[in-house]
């Protein structure tokens, strides 16, 4: 005959599984936590929290009836001293099978309706009647984001702007990996995936600073893949476009920041555009950028090149790395220094020559990386109308303009950024196309690019001619004196 | 015998001995092989769990720099790979190998070579998965291998082809058990066993098996061609070369969601055992429990993109897969509620295994309320991919599966050995192990809600997600210290064994009807069944017209007149002379060709992550294992 252990055990279940109740009645909603999807500042957010709250209270009426039904029977039904009695042998119930299975499927129809609504709404395309419309086209890069307003024709970096209660229409992708956008206060999130395009929208509906972070796995620095997005009035929005397209007072000659710009066009630009104020620039950054995508996806091992967030008014940002530090002189020193101290995994430092060095550090003394951050702070909306970039008439300086202009793509040494460098173009220009002579050859490089394109390199560059004449004579004469 | 066999010429004896190591290795016994998969599964839990804690200790504080990005991305992708593939699999299949043949009255699987295959492909492929830690380049792509980051331009390395390639062996494993278990249910029952009188674990190792057989050659598709993406430059997933990511998501997942109910169905097989045996009643809704459990796994394809909701198929696709979602709810509903029924007015005993048992009911059930939260799509944007998903696997997988297997190993141990596990020793391991769990996984909801991305190495100190975090660290040790308990236990209970008996709990299915531990061939004599638990209603026959009453619902008949209806519903038992006496018992041979060519698979899977010279190696071991399997007898002559 069978023999039961004598082993019994007298204390209650009950108190264990009121642990995680009483964890749960412990913690509080914390809606001012930065990422809290319960302290929402938009519809879209605002939506989906009610919808969770809605299931949540359905589910907890659910959690107590259950748990409530295994405490009770597990004290009720509990074995009292050491008697085998047999229960009644019960083999089920048809009437209660039936109950309960009706009475979760209509608890999940109540779930359903909500739902249901709720994706009808958030996913299938932007409201119209809720004020005009802002396109942006946002780009998930390992790892940072790119913001391009088609219609302002205005790029950012990792600082996104929208206008306080005007639907934004997002068009997201990736050019690499898949990432999430996502901005927990305004709106859950939507997969950026290659060769996939996704669609979403959100309003902001409270003016602030809200925090956005990548979402899905996307390799090394996936946890430092953020993101800001700032919640402008009308009116600072209208003004922040307007800035996008007013280029920054040039620095004063011998001051901090006429050096760090030097020191940037030759060590940093061939992959941040510094500028994409001037007319065209758009069309241009969406050239070179893809450009410097192709550099690097052609030998990921040793290009010198890498997708790179646009810099325009950098000093107007208030973090760097992707939303990770606030954004001052120490911090900004210190990236330019070492950026894998701030963000491990960064391209910047593997793929940059400058920081080819024994120790990884760039290879500046602390005044030129003081210099580079002072000149980046100091990029901001100048006083000069909007448009009215580099064609201020009469003295106008061959090499500021190569800088601001050309630099992403045309080093003036020997090696290749995305355009050939340009190293001894003065000797070279002259002998390229028959008949020409140097002036008439690099003058229709600049104004008709395509006409000639030097043998291994994409016809990719854009024309220049809306720069006007004394900045295509004034580049003309600078690129002759490169020997 | 006359008929002439083709006879391959064998290198080394076949086994005889039944001790020593060379019978480990040979054997076909499905009890033995039973217990390597619980021994080889339970040293992968403890690396996962390991695994586990480093990922803990990183999390513990913001800004942390104990473990960088990379080593991270390894051990979590390696955590999760071993988990799933490594030990609630291959722990659920010790349980299978151990109890099914028993359960249904069976001297063994239908295959037991194939069954020593499994087990040692398992082996070889758990290994050659885990080999990448030695090479210091272990995959971190993540268990779920998202393409293009899981490719040679994003991922380059051996990494992800150590992970994909060992996937695929692992899978082979995994599809010869499915296929065996299905045969083995179908085919060998004890004579008068019909599928309504098999035991509910039975029932759900048949429907997890023919998950297995159906879902794993889905991620072998998708395994093959990610391999064949990484090895040889194919473009079926690579972005670049005009493949599609989205592709793999879904075939990784059509496999996916399958698979979790692969890693539940036989912890709640497991718990649909203890429960009756403890309360001493029969499973409420016997038939209505198998059936949920057959609607789970039939429903559990139609709903993988629920993994997918923020990819972007749109509205009218995340509208089918949130509906069906919700749907797969009711019937796991269905399963809590008869368990509850089968508590009902029982007499319950609050010993370990029931006390692991009662706590699956109570953890589960929290998993599935947080699923259905994201099952609906506008919730689910802000959960996606957020620790608050974390919570709610692991609340299934942990709180569930883990707690089911945990409950097994307390009520069969005795079986499986003869002698009781340490019942204070048991308490202290269950109490642990749910205080550390819920302290672990309980705060990671509101991390999650709180907007925590999953697979983040480190956390700025601004965001709030500090205390959460300590907490879940703390927890993760205290359930730490639980599985401690837990091995001491194993060894405590060896070294002062308190004899068990052959049906200590007074249990109700075929398996407590044989001495404990089982001789090698089972059962003396095949039992005859007549009743669904009927080792229970022969010991008290008295209950018959109890149970079988209320089931037909009609004029009660006296148990003798019952006991007739049903022996009339006998098929006639041939009394083959097998079964009778020891004396006439056959069992097959003991074997080392399943090891060979579980070797040659191996060795195969390690070709493709090197070179094609390391592939032509394990050509001839291949031929070898398959060429002397197929013309060994399964019995050589005496």
């Amino acid at each position: 005959m069978h023999r039961v252990s004598k082993l019994s055990f007298p204390f209650r279940p009950a108190l264990f599984l009121l642990a995680p109740m009483a964890i749960a009645l412990l913690a509080a909603c914390t809606p001012d936590n930065a990422q809290s999807t319960f302290g929402t500042a938009g519809p879209v957010a605002k939506d989906q929290a009610d919808l969770f709250n809605f299931i949540f209270w359905i589910a907890a009426i659910v959690f107590i009836l259950v748990e409530g039904a295994i405490i009770y029977i597990a004290i009720r039904y509990r074995r009292r001293s050491d008697s085998d009695k047999l229960p009644h042998q019960t083999h089920g119930n048809d009437r209660l099978e039936i109950t309960w299975t009706i009475i979760p499927v209509l608890i999940l129809a109540v779930i359903a309706v909500p739902t249901l609504t709720g994706i009808w709404e958030q996913q299938n395309g932007v409201p119209q009647d809720q004020g005009e419309v802002l396109n942006v086209e946002a780009i998930g890069h390992q790892w940072w984001f790119e913001f391009r307003y088609p219609n302002h024709e205005v790029v950012t970096s990792n600082e996104l702007h929208i206008p306080v209660n005007r639907p934004v229409a997002f068009k997201l992708t990736s050019e690499d990996v898949i990432h999430s956008f996502w901005v927990p206060k305004i709106a859950g999130k939507v997969d950026m995936v290659p060769l996939n395009d996704n669609y979403m929208w959100m309003i902001g509906d409270e003016v602030g600073e809200y925090y956005g972070q990548c979402a899905e796995f996307c390799g090394i620095a996936h946890a430092h893949m953020r993101f800001r997005v700032i919640v402008d009035t009308e009116e600072d929005f209208q003004a922040w476009i307007n800035g996008m397209h007013t280029a920054p007072d040039a620095p004063v000659a011998g001051s901090p920041e006429a050096s760090g710009k030097n020191l940037f066009a030759a060590n940093c630009s061939s992959c941040h555009t510094v500028d994409s104020t001037a007319p065209g620039s758009y069309a241009r950054e969406i050239t070179s950028q893809q450009a410097r995508w192709n550099g690097w996806i052609s030998d990921i091992e040793n290009s010198g090149i890498v997708s790179a967030p646009n810099l325009t008014h950098f000093g107007t940002h208030s973090t760097i790395g992707a939303g990770l530090k606030d954004l001052n002189q120490a911090t900004l020193e210190q990236w330019i220094t070492n950026p894998e101290s701030i963000k491990i995994g960064t391209r910047m430092q593997k793929h940059a020559a400058v920081y080819d060095t024994a120790d990884g550090n760039a290879k500046l003394s602390p005044a030129e990386v003081s210099d580079i951050a002072t000149y980046l702070l100091s990029l901001k909306p100048g006083s000069a109308p909007a448009g009215a970039v580099a064609d201020a008439g009469g003295d106008v300086d061959g090499e500021d303009l190569f800088v601001s202009n050309c630099a992403s793509c045309h080093s003036t040494g020997d090696d290749t950024v995305v355009g050939p460098g340009l190293a001894g173009i003065g000797d070279r220009a002259g002998s390229r196309v028959a008949g020409q002579d140097a002036t008439m050859y690099l003058k229709e490089s600049l104004t008709d690019p395509g006409a000639f394109v030097v043998d291994g390199f994409p016809a990719v560059m854009p024309e220049w001619g809306h720069l006007g004449v004394d900045s295509i004579e004034a580049l003309v004469d600078y690129l002759k004196t490169l020997k | 015998m006359t008929t002439k066999s083709l006879k391959f010429p064998q290198a080394f004896p076949r086994p005889k001995s039944p001790n020593g190591i060379w019978s480990w290795v040979g054997t076909v016994d499905h009890k033995r092989i039973g217990t390597m998969y619980g021994i080889v599964s339970f040293m992968w839990f403890i690396v996962g769990g390991i695994e586990a804690l480093m990922i803990r200790a990183q999390l513990a504080s913001a800004e942390n720099d104990l473990i960088g990005p990379d080593a991270y991305n390894q051990l979590f992708t390696m955590h999760g790979t071993t988990m799933v593939f490594l030990v609630i699999m291959p722990l659920s299949a010790a349980f299978f190998n151990w109890l099914i043949p028993l359960q249904i009255g069976a001297r063994d699987v239908a295959f037991p070579r194939l069954n020593a295959l499994s087990f040692w492909v398992f082996l070889f492929g758990s290994i050659l998965i885990n080999f990448s830690w030695v090479t210091g380049d272990a995959p971190n792509g993540g268990w779920f291998g998202y393409a293009p980051n899981s490719g040679t331009t994003f991922n380059p390395g051996l990494g992800m082809t150590y992970w994909v390639v060992g996937l695929n062996v692992l899978g082979v494993a995994s599809i010869a058990a499915g296929l065996n278990f299905i045969v083995t249910i179908l085919n060998m029952r004890a004579p008068g066993m019909d599928m309504f009188k098999i035991p509910i674990f039975t029932w759900m190792t048949l429907i997890t098996s023919v998950l297995i057989v159906l879902a794993m050659p889905v991620l072998a598709v998708a395994g093959i061609q990610l391999m064949t993406d990484r090895v040889y430059g194919t473009h079926f997933f690579n972005s670049l070369g005009g493949g599609d990511p989205v592709m793999w998501q879904h075939i990784f997942w059509l496999f996916g969601h399958p698979e979790v109910y692969i890693l539940i169905l036989p912890a709640m097989g497991i718990v649909s055992e203890v429960l009756p045996t403890f309360a001493r009643k029969p499973l409420f809704g016997y038939p209505f429990v198998v059936f949920a459990g057959a609607v789970i796994g039939f429903m559990g394809w139609f709903v993988w993109s629920h993994h997918m909701f923020t990819v972007g198929l749109g509205p009218a696709a995340n509208t089918a897969f949130s509906i069906s979602t919700m749907l797969i709810a009711v019937p796991t509903g269905v399963k809590i509620f008869n368990w509850l029924g089968t508590l009902w007015a029982g007499n319950i005993r609050l010993n370990t295994p029931m006390l692991f048992s009662i706590s699956f009911i109570a953890m589960f059930t929290i998993g599935g309320l947080s699923g259905v939260m994201h099952a609906s799509p506008p919730t689910d944007a802000q959960q996606q991919d957020t620790y608050f998903i974390v919570a709610h696997f692991h609340y299934v997988l942990v709180g569930g599966a883990l707690l089911g297997i945990f409950s097994g190993i307390y009520f069969w141990w005795p079986k499986f050995t003869g002698y009781f596990l340490n019942e204070k020793l048991g308490i202290a391991n269950w109490a642990l192990m749910m205080i550390g769990f819920n302290l672990q996984f309980a705060p990671m909801h509101w991390l999650g809600m709180d907007g925590m991305p999953r697979r983040i190495y480190t956390y700025a100190d601004n965001m709030g997600w500090e205390t959460s975090n300590l907490a879940a660290s703390v927890g993760g040790f205290i359930l730490a210290l639980g599985i401690l308990i837990f091995i001491i236990n194993v060894f405590y209970s060896k070294m002062n064994k308190v004899m068990a008996g052959d049906d200590p709990w007074d249990g109700r299915t075929l398996e407590w009807a044989t001495s404990s531990p089982p001789p090698v061939h089972d059962f003396d004599e095949i039992p005859q069944v007549q009743y669904r638990d009927d080792f229970w209603f022969k010991k008290h026959p008295e209950t018959i017209s109890e149970y079988y009453h209320d089931e037909h619902d009609q004029a009660v008949p006296s148990g003798a007149q019952l006991d007739d209806e049903v022996e009339e519903a006998l098929p006639v038992v041939s009394g083959g002379s097998d079964d009778h006496g020891h004396g006439g018992i056959h069992l097959p041979d003991m074997s080392y060709y399943p090891f060979i060519l579980s070797f040659g698979i191996a060795i195969l899977g390690a070709g493709f992550i090197t070179n094609t010279y390391v592939v032509g190696a394990s050509v001839p071991f291949i031929l070898w294992g398959l060429l002397g399997w197929s013309m060994e007898p399964v019995n050589d002559p005496e």
